[in-house]
């Protein structure tokens, strides 16, 4: 690496370069962090990233509160996609703790993810689109996504937060006459879907700037551990839901969706159509799902919960990739460590410096939008 | 094969895999954790040969993390590698046992282009150093920190809390046992 | 490049015809889910203030504080929670875990206040349109973090226990103990309960944390007699145990017999490490009941010259003559009995107070007096022939039996009463082969006894006849037997009062008996006090009054046990006893 700092210097005094900050706020990024950009003209030649405009202290936090108490903490890691938080810490403990979900909490359980991840891809849909100047369907996705978060509400008790999967199971089963609803709002999304097709993804001005930008060559998917979508995009056929089925993921039908080219526009195709898979798996699973039986574990009692000692890593498919959760116990009532490992954390840092180098300036929001990157699981 | 088949092999490859391991750089504990999960614990110096080996040679081609444990009362750190085998479907977790006085580790950013972020944190949250590592000593999530790095387990947040935020007034919660023993048996039990 | 892709997007045109997303203003109150989690809700005539809702929330969003409308009581600490909705972030962990289900949520969630403090409230107290809301989250029935499910005690079967006065209970074994220790949720409502305050969700962490030496030590800080008490207590403090709202209550009383159990009476010198300063002054005590080893062994601690005179042969008092073996077995009893022994307190067995020593040399040689004689003398049941050969006393027979003596109570029995005196007297006829049957005035639920022993009374095939009053005893056909006449009895209640048993005099009968054994109640006999002492001790209702560290009017004479309280109990003569080594501590060093 070059000393950039010295390097930057004497060249902005000769007024080659300008130094641009693109950030903390902008709407091209969902959350807040910045890029340190370096222009020549119009085009960056190089890039940094900042983070640390959200940072909470999470890891930290969960070492100071009991078992129980953690499971409201963790969903606040991701706004868009707080379930997998929620999923992947009560994973772990369950497996540190020996707790035998019952089966129709897995359902629900899946139910609930896959949910969240249409609602996650319809902010970002929205978002994909905004960057390129497309703000019209930005404001359909939303109120679409609105009406996933009614869902939720009823589902769960809340829009956002739904601190809906507890150690153990879930904390109630569905309402009556969810599934009608749910269905109904399945049938609008799948609606909006073509229409977005026609008015964006058809679109010749969104072909012309997406395409061809923020190039994922496929050697670099192992080096910078590229996952989720921006891998299948260029051929990568990995999948967490197939490669190590958890829930009932091994009991529905889908594919694993891939493309052969890793472009902005190519990527935003994938997860265009991984809705369609998600709205597919959520009227499959409506259908299959059992609607009696247990839906919580018998925890011991939680006011003082002892977690036998050892360590786990168990992870999921989020709609950026692999999320992970590494938890440690120390045999006491409260956690040694916990580490939360989201795609971000690669595709926001050293990805997108990469791939920003060369990119006109009006097109890093659409770059940055198309990596899906959501800075808070960076610093958890 | 269905998945539970593909598991039973991948479980006898992971068995194999760490006597491999263990054979080869001298791991000194192996655990299983489930079937697609094992930790190995190898010494300091030869982390960077053993992580080498599985991602050429054994198809542990991604990284999925890296992070420290801190066990303070024992004095070390515990570093964790977290390596998947996407043909295999398993993942491995390389740890390696380092002092933590002035703690350092081996740089591992030429095996993973994304390895020098996470050592970047560890050096800005435990302190951990890791020369070599490109940017190890930029600022990371912290700006302006002057405290002991935020992650060891030393650092007290409620205590850091105490200290640079006023307390909300009017907050006093009762003590059940006490107020109980208050009104209805003051001159009773201990005295 | 595509021609479709230039018209395509002009699809979009097509939205010009359709309903817009947007809600025009102003924009309609919109209603949460039904299951929505809104502001709370508390019901104060549910709530008993146990904090568990303080002690769950990661936010540390509650308190728990005094309001005007609920004082303290029994089983109900009168705090009630107060939330701080800068903090909250409505999870419902403390509506999940509320073990009374009075807090719960509304589907309520718009909230303006100029006063920023207004946000830290009350509910349930501070008034709230959405106090009477019927929506909002509330925990699922078939949810539950609190444990409900008391893990089965073993207990000798009916049949098997009448072979013999062997121990019914058999205790805890070690998993089941930690499974029930690790159900307390250490509210702490129980100690106000307890008549000697003990510190029972202490203890029930050192069994869940399996430190038997700190449970030790934390039982013998409030009652040296834990061995008696483990079996054998009223145990009134799992009556008001939060749990027993949705579930069945700690069975803190087998928890902490099960402590004990653990510990072998050798060790606990080492263990409880009493160290004694002699400061040389010296306590009589009378009577070797629990009330009074109780005084001696905290008064021994304070490093007084303790002499506990006992009428009987051996201590313990109505615990041993009183109590059968079955439910508390003579070796228990010793345990504890030897333990406060072996701290040096001198014990004179078979020396009664104005017989074999006249109560004023107490006065004169001590510094303190600690009378606790106990009630020994049964009550009279004011009926016409009740001094009948075959009328016995229920304590007379329990007595015999204690002393390895025949009470020779024939084949077929009749027990009058419904305490613990009749109920033990009842098993005692049973196990000696006799066939019994119990009379009482009121319905079973009435009965002061434990619900244990009436339970276990029944399994063992005790007759129960109940609203039945006994109106006249007479000589039988053969002389080895006796007859009752009963007359059945209505439960009729008077302006709002208990409902009392009145006899109807049509519906009469008449059995006979091989004896009859009374057990309606006891009193005490102080005819050992002499008379200007007697005169100076007040009185009422049969019970001397004592202030909170039991001291009479008469200066260094200090009463407690079943002649002072009302409760009559182990464990509350237990408590007298230490409060009156306090009192006295108090008294001589002033």
């Amino acid at each position: 690496m070059f000393d950039l700092k010295r390097y930057s210097e004497a060249e902005l005094e000769s007024g080659k370069f300008t130094k641009l900050w693109h950030g903390p706020q902008h709407p091209g990024i969902t959350g807040n962090m910045s890029l340190e950009l370096t222009l020549s003209g119009d085009d960056v030649v190089e890039c940094k990233t900042h983070v640390g405009y959200l940072h909470r202290g999470f890891e930290k936090l969960m070492e100071r509160r009991t078992y129980i108490q953690n499971f409201p903490v963790v969903c606040r890691i991701a706004v868009p996609e707080p379930t997998f938080n929620e999923y992947m810490y009560a994973a772990a403990v369950e497996e540190l703790a020996g707790i035998e979900v019952p089966e129709r909490a897995e359902w629900l359980r899946c139910l609930n993810l896959e949910m969240m991840r249409l609602a996650s891809f319809l902010m970002w849909l929205g978002g994909a689109c905004g960057s390129f100047g497309m703000s019209t369907v930005y404001q359909w996705t939303v109120t679409h996504r609105d009406y996933m978060l009614d869902l939720f509400e009823e589902m769960t008790g809340a829009r956002i937060y739904h601190m809906y999967i507890s150690p153990g199971g879930v904390r109630a089963p569905l309402p009556d006459g969810f599934s009608e609803r749910a269905l109904s709002v399945m049938n609008g999304i799948e609606k909006l879907l073509y229409e977005i097709e026609r008015v964006a993804l058809n679109n010749h001005i969104f072909k012309m700037r997406s395409q061809d930008l923020g190039i994922i060559d496929p050697e670099m998917v192992d080096p910078y551990g590229i996952v989720g979508p921006n891998a299948r995009a260029c051929g990568f056929k990995r999948d967490v839901r197939k490669d190590a089925p958890y829930l009932v993921y091994d009991q529905l039908d889908f594919e694993v969706i891939t493309a052969d080219k890793s472009d902005a526009y190519t990527r935003t195709l994938v997860r265009y159509q991984e809705m369609h898979q998600c709205i597919s798996l959520i009227r499959q699973m409506l259908e299959q799902m059992p609607t009696k039986g247990s839906f919580h574990a018998d925890l011991p009692n939680v006011l003082h919960w002892k977690i036998p000692a050892g360590q786990t890593y168990v992870k999921s498919e989020c709609t950026r990739g692999e999320y992970g959760y590494f938890l440690v116990s120390d045999g006491s009532e409260y956690l040694r460590r916990v580490t939360i490992r989201g795609p971000s954390y690669t595709h926001a840092i050293a990805v997108m410096e990469k791939l920003v180098v060369g990119v006109n300036i009006a097109d890093v929001a659409g770059l940055m939008v198309s990596l899906h990157t959501y800075p808070p699981e960076i610093e958890r | 094969m269905g998945y539970a088949g593909l598991q039973l092999v991948n479980t006898m490859f992971m068995q194999e895999l760490c006597e491999r391991m263990t054979r080869q750089f001298d791991c000194d504990q192996v655990m299983h954790q489930k079937d697609d999960l094992s930790f190995l614990r190898v010494d300091r110096d030869r982390l960077e040969s053993a992580l080498m080996y599985l991602k050429t040679h054994e198809g542990f081609v991604h990284l999925s993390f890296v992070t420290v444990i801190d066990y303070i009362e024992d004095g070390f750190f515990r570093l964790n590698y977290m390596l998947y085998n996407y043909d295999k479907a398993t993942n491995i977790g390389v740890q390696v046992d380092i002092t933590r006085e002035n703690p350092s580790m081996h740089s591992i950013h030429h095996l993973w282009a994304q390895g020098w972020t996470y050592q970047r944190e560890l050096k800005e949250m435990y302190g951990i150093d890791f020369p070599g590592s490109p940017r190890v000593d930029e600022e990371f999530v912290l700006e302006g920190w002057d405290g002991i790095p935020p992650m060891l387990r030393e650092f007290d947040t409620a205590k850091f809390c105490e200290d640079r935020f006023a307390k909300r007034d009017g907050r006093e919660s009762q003590d059940i046992k006490q107020t109980m023993r208050d009104n209805l048996y003051p001159e009773r039990g201990e005295s | 490049m595509k021609l479709k892709d230039l018209t395509s997007p002009f699809y979009v045109w097509q939205r010009a015809f359709e309903k817009p997303y947007t809600q025009s203003k102003p924009t309609l109150n919109r209603e949460g889910a039904h299951a929505y989690r809104g502001f709370h809700i508390n019901d104060i005539e549910k709530c008993v203030g146990c904090g568990t809702c303080e002690e769950i929330c990661m936010n540390n969003a509650i308190d728990m504080v005094e309001i005007a409308a609920k004082d303290s009581k029994k089983g109900d600490s009168g705090l009630v929670p107060r939330f701080d909705y800068g903090r909250c972030c409505w999870c419902a962990l403390c509506v999940d875990i509320c073990t009374t289900g009075s807090l719960r949520m509304s589907n309520e969630y718009t909230w303006a206040a100029d006063d920023p403090d207004s946000f830290r409230f009350t509910p349930g107290v501070d008034e709230t349109s959405w106090q009477d809301s019927e929506h909002g989250y509330r925990r699922h029935p078939e949810y539950d973090l609190l444990k409900l499910v008391r893990p089965e005690m073993e207990m000798l079967s009916p049949d098997e226990g009448l072979k013999s006065f062997d121990e019914v209970v058999a205790g805890y074994t070690h998993e089941q103990a930690v499974v029930e220790a690790d159900r307390c949720i250490e509210c702490e409502i129980c100690v106000a309960t307890c008549p000697a305050n003990m510190d029972i969700p202490g203890y029930i962490r050192a069994v869940r944390e399996e430190n038997f030496e700190e449970g030790l030590r934390l039982l013998y800080d409030t009652n040296p007699f834990s061995a008696t008490c483990g079996r054998i207590c009223t145990h009134r403090c799992e009556d008001d145990c939060t749990i027993s709202t949705f579930g069945k209550p700690l069975a803190i009383r087998w928890l902490k017999r099960y402590i004990v159990d653990q510990v072998p009476a050798e060790r606990f010198a080492e263990i409880l490490n009493d160290e004694i300063t002699e400061n040389g002054h010296h306590v009589s005590i009378v009577g070797a009941g629990p009330g009074g080893m109780s005084a001696a062994y905290y008064l021994r601690k304070k490093g007084y010259g303790v002499t506990v005179y006992e009428a009987g042969a051996s201590g313990g008092g109505m615990l041993r003559y009183g109590v059968p073996s079955y439910r508390l077995p003579d070796d228990q009893l010793d345990k504890d009995i030897d333990y406060i022994v072996s701290l040096g307190v001198e014990v004179k067995y078979n020396t009664k107070i104005g017989h074999d020593i006249e109560f004023q040399q107490l006065m004169d040689k001590s510094d303190a007096i600690f009378i606790a004689t106990g009630m020994d003398q049964p009550s009279s049941m004011r009926i016409k022939g009740e001094d009948h050969p075959r009328v016995l006393s229920g304590l007379t027979v329990l007595n015999d039996v204690a002393s390895h003596k025949d009470p020779g109570v024939g084949k077929n029995v009749a027990v009058i009463g419904g305490g613990n005196v009749a109920m033990d007297a009842a098993r005692v006829c049973r196990r000696l082969g006799a066939d019994v049957t119990v009379l009482y005035r009121r319905r079973i639920v009435d009965m002061p006894a434990d619900k244990d022993e009436i339970k276990e009374a029944l399994e063992e095939n005790c007759n129960f006849v109940l609203q039945a009053i006994p109106v006249l005893i007479e000589d039988a056909e053969s002389s080895d037997q006796v007859t009752i006449q009963w007359g059945e009895a209505e439960m009729i209640a008077e302006d709002g009062k208990r409902p009392r048993p009145v006899l109807q005099e049509d519906r009469m009968h008449t059995d006979t008996y091989d004896s009859i054994i009374s057990a309606i109640g006891q009193s005490g006999d102080f005819s050992f006090l002499p008379q200007e002492i007697s005169d100076q001790l007040k009185q009422h209702w049969g019970k001397f009054e004592v202030d909170q560290r039991q001291r009479t009017a008469v200066g260094k004479i200090f009463i407690g046990g079943d002649i002072a309280n009302d409760v009559a109990d182990a464990i509350s003569a237990i408590a007298d006893g230490k409060n009156a080594a306090i009192g006295i501590d108090a008294f001589v060093s002033s």
